[in-house]
């Protein structure tokens, strides 16, 4: 709870100011949407928090986003295949780029900036080969299908609770279990704090390396599915692009160190929820104009990292 | 410039074979793919090389320009990102190949002509098709891609004026973070997504949100009609709030047959890649004839409501060869 309480209250405010500043923003059909919004760009938040808890990056994550995002319509679409075993193919794709990654981090030593930084280039170059640069989609077809991304849980006429984000809380139990009540979460934090030490205490490092950059890529790959499910529309010279940076900017929000061994899920959760509801607010109050979304983002996001910071500077001293 | 050290080619026939041309578009998008058939059609038919670079922004153009002058090629037609900025640069171009400008214009430049329509009378008949969408007037909001193009700018203020009923003014700009309050009509805002296609979406939700007696909806490129038709359906409003698109994105036009889009602005990208590819061909040959007297060489827009939609796409789809 403690590690949360900054972000938690950063949600708060942003959500009581747009709620006073903003037009309707209380309204079923907004909030359904946040949710929405925060189960799609969750997950890749949920995925990226993984590897930066062992002290590794991921920056191919908007490729992977993209791959999957018009991998699978173009699957369906143009080559006539099920939605169920262009998913699973789907999965199986990104689980060995997930391997891929972790294999050339662990074993050849490379450096992950450096590999992920490669795989983004390659996988979206490799998309726009496979698709010829042409948008997909699933036109009107596959309703039964897109319904993953498009619908909602009723709750009253106006609100429902999204699938995404029902995926996203699914998830998101999933992975604090893995990370708080199994060993290999205990491996991963130990590993991030201190990766010479973890291997000297017995533990395969190697192996829950790969681990992360497995469950990152996946949850990207999920991620992207669901993007297309929802959106309906992917060029794959721009779907996904910059998303990892949307991703890392929650997860760090979220409580998330770069240098490895800190991070909690609910922190990330929150982390994408005040990504969204920036974006939102920026939208829905009248004087904050839309080419200022970067520059609002950026200044909440580092303010946010700086009050982190002193806070834990303050309760440090104070023991 | 490093421009100058590139050997000039000359124009017309080489003695190793073919000419060549280039078509480079401002960016990747099916709009493209129509114009590059077109232009790939002028080639066999003339008998000479034609590539289709597409770059991913202004500085990626430059580039490929650039490297289009060191392969030698003959002739450039270019639709410029950023005419005023690119203005110098183009001009160094058009001394080392013979350079023409496609559907965006550079016209302070040696461009020797231009291939396209004026993006401004296409906002406009936008403009007029949102009038026939709701005749009683009320609130529109824009969304499109990105307003730093020349052309952008002009179809989005071709449809304010028409609206506003302003005299046409080509030069005229409002600010987009501004409401254009007419008699009958008011422009709320033009929302922009930089090519985001999700983002592209989130943008509609947020305007359903924050305007609820939103009464139309335009998408002024390829793209957003889609994403409008898509959070419209998800929000339950497809009818309610209507639709007019620009271009002739395959999902619009289905829309269009269905009636959930009222109509759609198109232009004739096969038309610019063939005529362009014609017209440096001829000037290759030291024809300069086919240059008008205004060095516009100009293809309206048109109009495509339910009752042409079918016409218009079987059309469409014999040029693509589907």
């Amino acid at each position: 709870m403690k590690k949360i309480k900054g972000i938690l209250i950063t949600m708060i405010v942003i959500y009581v100011a747009t709620a006073i500043l903003g037009e309707n923003f209380l309204g079923g059909y907004n909030q359904g949407k946040l949710l929405e919004r925060t189960g799609l760009y969750g997950l890749l938040a949920i995925g990226v928090a993984f590897v930066i808890i062992t002290g590794g990056i991921d920056l191919s994550i908007g490729s992977v986003v993209c791959l999957v995002g018009c991998g699978v319509p173009w699957l369906v679409m143009r080559q006539g295949w099920s939605p169920g075993s262009a998913v699973a193919v789907a999965m199986v794709v990104a689980l060995c780029v997930g391997l891929w990654h972790g294999f050339l981090i662990t074993k050849l030593k490379l450096q992950p900036f450096v590999v992920t930084l490669c795989s983004l280039l390659i996988y979206r170059g490799a998309t726009r080969g496979l698709a010829e640069d042409q948008s997909q989609g699933f036109g009107g077809e596959h309703e039964a299908f897109r319904q993953w991304g498009t619908e909602a849980i009723e709750v009253t006429h106006k609100f429902g609770i999204p699938y995404p984000f029902v995926i996203l809380i699914v998830v998101a139990i999933i992975a604090w279990i893995f990370l708080n009540k199994t060993i290999w979460g205990r491996y991963l934090f130990a590993l991030g704090n201190n990766e010479e030490a973890a291997r000297l205490s017995g533990i395969n490092t190697d192996r829950m390396v790969i681990l992360s950059y497995v469950i990152c890529s996946m949850l990207a790959a999920l991620g992207g599915l669901l993007f297309i499910l929802n959106g309906n529309s992917a060029q794959p010279s721009d779907f996904g692009n910059f998303y990892e940076l949307y991703a890392i900017a929650a997860a760090v929000l979220g409580g998330c160190s770069l240098r490895g061994g800190e991070g909690t899920i609910v922190g990330v959760v929150i982390g994408t929820a005040v990504m969204q509801l920036l974006k939102n607010m920026i939208n829905l109050v009248d004087w904050l104009k839309s080419h200022m979304e970067f520059l609002i983002v950026g200044i909440v996001l580092l303010v946010a990292v700086i009050a982190d910071e002193i806070i834990k500077q303050r309760v440090r001293k104070l023991k | 410039m490093a421009l100058g050290a590139f050997a000039f080619s000359g124009c017309g026939e080489k003695e190793d074979g073919k000419a060549s041309y280039a078509l480079v578009t401002t960016g990747v998008d099916p709009f493209w793919d129509i114009c590059k058939k077109g232009g790939e059609d002028a080639g066999v038919e003339l008998g000479v090389d034609v590539e289709v670079l597409m770059p991913s922004n202004g500085d990626d153009q430059k580039s490929k320009l650039e490297d289009l002058l060191a392969k030698g090629v003959d002739g450039i037609a270019v639709a410029a990102i950023d005419p005023i900025n690119q203005a110098g640069f183009f001009d160094e171009v058009a001394k080392n190949a013979m350079l023409i400008t496609m559907d965006t214009d550079a016209p302070k430049t040696k461009r020797q002509v231009f291939v396209g329509m004026d993006n401004y009378d296409a906002g406009w008949m936008g403009g007029e098709l949102v009038k026939e969408a709701i005749p009683d007037g009320g609130e529109v909001v824009l969304f499109i891609g990105r307003l730093e193009q020349d052309n952008a700018k002009r179809r989005r203020q071709g449809v304010i004026d028409c609206l506003l009923g302003r005299e046409k003014d080509a030069n005229r700009y409002d600010a987009p973070g501004q409401s254009q309050i007419g008699a009958k009509y008011t422009v709320l805002a033009t929302l922009t997504d930089q090519f985001d296609r999700p983002k592209a979406k989130e943008n509609v939700e947020d305007m359903l949100t924050k305007h609820e007696n939103v009464a139309a909806m335009v998408g002024l490129f390829a793209y957003n009609p889609p994403a409008i038709l898509e959070a419209l359906k998800q929000a339950g409003k497809i009818g309610q709030v209507k639709v007019v698109g620009f271009d002739e994105n395959p999902v619009t036009l289905q829309a269009i047959k269905d009636g959930s889009v009222h109509g759609t602005v198109v232009q004739d990208p096969y038309e610019y890649g063939y005529r362009s590819i014609k017209v440096l061909h001829a000037l290759a040959k030291g024809d300069k004839s086919v240059i008008p007297e205004n060095k516009k060489i100009e293809f309206p827009a048109r109009q495509i409501r339910k009752d042409d939609v079918d016409a218009f796409w079987s059309d469409l789809n014999s040029k693509l060869g589907k």
